[in-house]
């Protein structure tokens, strides 16, 4: 399978990327960062399964796979309606492969990790896994994100694959979005006439689809300096420990008072269990103001199971996935909270 | 429209018309005819197609020949030293870490980068570092063995 055609255009800063996206919109155009994701599905076959083949034309012969531009049959058709159908399917599919890619590697403005004196974090979206994954400042500070890029895919998908892109594909199991929801992380979009920030936790509305609109681009994602007394925790449940795409993934940052004190903030992000990663907003209320005993955390992890909404599919049923939301949120609070009083 | 790229490619730069579609691993094997580096499964999960582009593994089957223009790439080509295996092809001969073969370039590419950044890892940073490498004869024991066998030195 070799890939569509498509032109390749590399600009060599954010204001110029963002005016070839308006340029080219309509032609159909992707940003092409780390490319692990864009770059597979682009290999699709190009003929979606359900065009039926030829019944014969000027230029094919009878079983030859139907095309809109040679075979003209959605003219001559007797069935109007479903061809209309399927015409549109076709031009779907044809949109969805665009004729430029533009790839934003030479940005060097879109890469780095940074902490400004307010001690927050900005991590540029062309950052790549690997330099999250090895960063002792993101470990040390933001352990959730750090621990999330541990657990994405393989060695080789992390030296390739950057934070903006995995945010922006807006997979629900996706393994540093799950702990930058946890960690309030902001995106920070840009376009050719504005900026604006997106809250990590309202950035995706359905797999695969966000509030970014034609023309943007995600520049940096920054998180707020953590307060003292907090910690954090990203727990992916997998069937494997590599090439793996969780089965539930749960992401927990908590503040505390004081060590052994009542929590002063929690925020619990599930992944895999609905459309979007979720921020359990019920964990809040039963936490918050409270002492993290055995007894409230169990309740607070019963509370994240009544916040998912998972489905069944090949990676395991609803009914488990409830359970380990359960099970894994319960852990990964323990641990934050150790976490936040120093102890691990 | 073919698009200029300059390739340094095991020490030599060359500088190619390619089409902007093709990958990194394609203009290298059929233009350069460096076949050394394998397609496995073309979609990132094998690791068949690795190699150091400016001392990155990367798998080369999901990277643009264009998006590596300017960039220092080593293949599997390189690593003999002289006409002579080096040291780690030398104890993959030795200690059998070869069955069939075609996973062979891509796990020497990720161990030379793993020895170089980390002379001397334990066996758990092996295994880690060759996870997104897979064996389809299941010989991942001795390609480990062969890789502590170098680091142990």
């Amino acid at each position: 399978m070799i890939l569509p055609e498509f032109d390749v255009l590399v600009p060599n800063t954010v204001a110029e990327a963002c005016g070839m996206l308006s340029k080219y919109a309509d032609k159909g155009v992707r940003i092409l960062a780390g490319g692990t994701d864009l770059l597979v599905d682009l290999r699709r076959p190009i003929v979606p399964s359900e065009i039926s083949s030829c019944d014969g034309c000027a230029t094919h012969k009878t079983g030859n796979v139907r095309s809109t531009i040679d075979c003209g049959w959605w003219e001559s058709d007797s069935s109007p309606e479903s061809d209309r159908a399927l015409l549109k399917k076709v031009q779907d599919s044809i949109h969805q492969y665009p004729g430029y890619l533009i790839s934003i590697h030479r940005i060097k403005e879109l890469r780095g990790i940074t902490t400004n004196e307010k001690g927050s974090l900005r991590v540029g979206a062309m950052t790549t896994v690997t330099e999250i994954e090895r960063s002792d400042i993101i470990r040390e500070k933001w352990t959730a994100l750090a621990e999330g890029a541990d657990s994405l895919g393989s060695p080789l998908v992390r030296n390739r694959g950057t934070i903006g892109g995995n945010i922006a594909n807006a997979r629900p199991a996706a393994d540093t979005f799950i702990p930058s929801v946890a960690l309030d992380g902001v995106l920070v979009i840009q376009s050719e006439k504005a900026s604006r920030k997106v809250s990590v936790d309202k950035f995706a509305t359905a797999p695969g689809k966000t509030v970014m609109e034609e023309g943007e681009i995600i520049t940096a994602i920054e998180y707020p300096a953590p307060p003292e007394f907090s910690g954090s925790a990203y727990y992916k449940l997998a069937n494997r420990k590599a090439l793996e795409i969780c089965n539930v993934g749960v992401a927990v940052w908590i503040a505390l008072e004081k060590p052994g004190g009542p929590v002063a903030d929690i925020r619990v992000a599930l992944g895999a269990v609905g459309p979007t990663p979720i921020l359990a907003e019920s964990v809040k209320k039963v936490l918050i103001g409270k002492k993290p005993d055995e007894e409230i955390i169990k309740k607070a992890a019963k509370a994240a199971r009544d916040d998912a909404r998972p489905i069944d599919d090949h990676r395991g049923s609803a009914w488990y996935r409830s359970m380990m939301v359960e099970l894994v949120t319960d852990r990964m609070i323990r641990l934050a909270v150790k976490r936040a009083e120093g102890e691990a | 429209m073919k698009k200029l790229v300059t390739l340094t490619v095991n020490g030599i730069t060359h500088e190619l018309a390619v089409e902007p579609r093709r990958t990194l691993l394609e203009v290298i094997r059929e233009d350069l005819g460096l076949t050394g580096s394998k397609k496995g499964c073309g979609i990132g999960d094998c690791g068949a197609c690795t190699m150091l582009v400016d001392g990155v593994a990367t798998f080369s089957c999901l990277m643009l020949a264009i998006q590596a223009d300017g960039c220092n790439v080593e293949t599997v080509e390189s690593l003999a030293e002289n006409g002579k295996l080096n040291k780690l092809q030398r104890s993959f001969v030795d200690l059998g870490a070869i069955q069939c073969g075609y996973c062979t370039p891509g796990m020497l590419m990720t161990a030379t980068e793993l020895l170089r950044r980390n002379p001397h890892p334990s066996e758990k940073e092996i295994r880690r570092s060759l996870s997104g490498n897979l064996c389809r004869c299941t010989g991942y024991q001795k390609i480990v063995d062969a890789i502590k066998a170098v680091a142990g030195e």
